[in-house]
């Protein structure tokens, strides 16, 4: 009789330690962002920060600025299996001849995976990784092209993106 | 704390000694008290009051019990339930039929004739069901093209199934003639859990809700009818010999 009433007392404390699941923790991994990683192409180990760096997606007006980063988080369309963005170095500049302006698309497929209640689903992409697809990445709309006018190399890194702790795409300037 | 130790102790006193003179009065005025068994069967109003308000649910559970002996009875509960969660991320419906057997212990002392139940019972729990997920959203941390879209599924899961343990406690009382009214609260525990590819099982039929872990938790609301079928003379020397080892 104690037994089951002991039994009783200890389910009821265990509730005491679950966790508010309606409301999406910021730390649960949900949909990616394409992380690019700038390196030096004089010294292709060592990383280099931009400055300045506006990129802005296709057929929008307002970018996304990332200074003094070497590292950056670049949205892809949810809803598109491509993705272009104009990358402006030194946007904003007063001298007009500093701003250098490449555009990079990046091909890829999508695939939906659930999370959990708070969350629903999210999206993983692919990057895409087959002679018959469109590159990963595609520079200045030239697809045999690997630089553009201040991108030196592009190298990809990881083809699925899953996390944003890991780097995908790696630009050497 | 001494105090308190004092005056519950006195309580008790008090208590006993209207139990020993309960039992004495007994055994003068009446010779003979006999137990009636048999089978109680009942429906949970509580789900078929959620099922005329609450435009997103249908269910129905049958619940019937079998006095085994004095204090334990067989029991069971059998059901089917129709539910569609809306939440901000998903939208899906769960339908499917469970049943659970287990047992009550009647922790109940009974005077004279009363035929009451205060119990704590085990229960195992099996549920066959299916999901239909309705509609989800693709959660966007940074949604900096504007696109959260909302995607209307109607992905079918089906052939899932899971089974528990639940602890229940409850409360049964004879209201009139051989009509019972009486509630449970219950803890759920998964044992195991079929999941559908790519979601999961948010709504179990009979556990009901999931959480990040195996716990759930239920509640029933009763109305039964008692069927006698035969009764047992209570021997009067034996509760008192019960009460005794209790302590």
């Amino acid at each position: 009789m104690r037994k089951i009433f002991l039994l009783v007392l200890v389910l009821a404390l265990s509730f005491s330690s679950c966790e508010k699941d309606d409301i999406c923790d910021a730390n649960t991994p949900t949909t990616p962002r394409l992380i690019i990683d700038f390196y030096d192409i004089t010294n292709p180990s060592v990383t280099k920060n931009v400055t300045n760096l506006g990129i802005v997606g296709e057929g929008l007006t307002t970018g996304i600025l990332f200074n003094a980063v070497h590292k950056i988080q670049v949205p892809l369309r949810l809803t598109d299996d491509s993705t272009k963005y104009s990358f402006v170095l030194n946007a904003g500049n007063a001298n007009t001849s500093l701003i250098y302006t490449d555009v990079l698309q990046f091909n890829y497929s999508r695939k939906t995976v659930f999370v959990s209640r708070a969350c629903g689903y999210k999206t993983l992409f692919d990057l895409n990784n087959d002679a018959s697809l469109p590159n990963p990445y595609i520079i200045n709309n030239t697809p045999t092209a690997s630089q553009g006018i201040w991108i030196k190399n592009i190298t990809v890194e990881k083809y699925n993106l899953e996390t944003e702790n890991e780097t995908h795409i790696k630009i050497y300037f | 704390m001494k105090r308190t130790s004092k005056y519950i102790f006195s309580i008790c006193f008090v208590l006993s000694s209207f139990l020993m003179q309960a039992q004495a009065k007994k055994t003068d005025s009446i010779p003979v008290k006999t137990n009636r068994y048999g089978l109680r069967v009942g429906v949970d109003l509580f789900k078929l009051s959620r099922s005329f308000y609450e435009k997103d649910y249908k269910g129905l559970e049958v619940v019937g019990d079998y006095r085994i002996s004095k204090k334990y009875y067989l029991a069971g509960e059998l059901g089917n339930e129709n539910k569609t969660v809306n939440d901000t991320q998903l939208s899906f419906t769960t339908q499917g039929t469970y049943f659970k057997v287990g047992f009550d212990y009647n922790v109940y002392d009974n005077w004279l004739d009363m035929e009451n139940m205060v119990y704590l019972g085990m229960r195992y729990g099996v549920s066959s069901f299916s999901q239909r997920l309705n509609s989800y959203e693709i959660y966007n941390a940074h949604p900096y093209f504007a696109d959260v879209p909302t995607v209307i599924s109607g992905d079918k899961f089906s052939g899932l199934s899971a089974q528990w343990i639940e602890v229940a406690l409850g409360v049964n009382a004879k209201v009139f003639n051989n009509f019972y009214v009486g509630f449970s609260f219950r803890l759920n525990n998964l044992i195991t859990n079929k999941k559908p590819e790519n979601f999961d099982n948010l709504y179990i039929p009979g556990f009901n809700r999931t959480y990040n872990g195996n716990f759930g938790v239920g509640f029933n609301y009763t109305v039964s009818y008692f069927l006698p079928i035969y009764k047992k003379k209570v021997v009067v020397i034996a509760p008192k010999k019960e009460v005794k080892k209790k302590k």
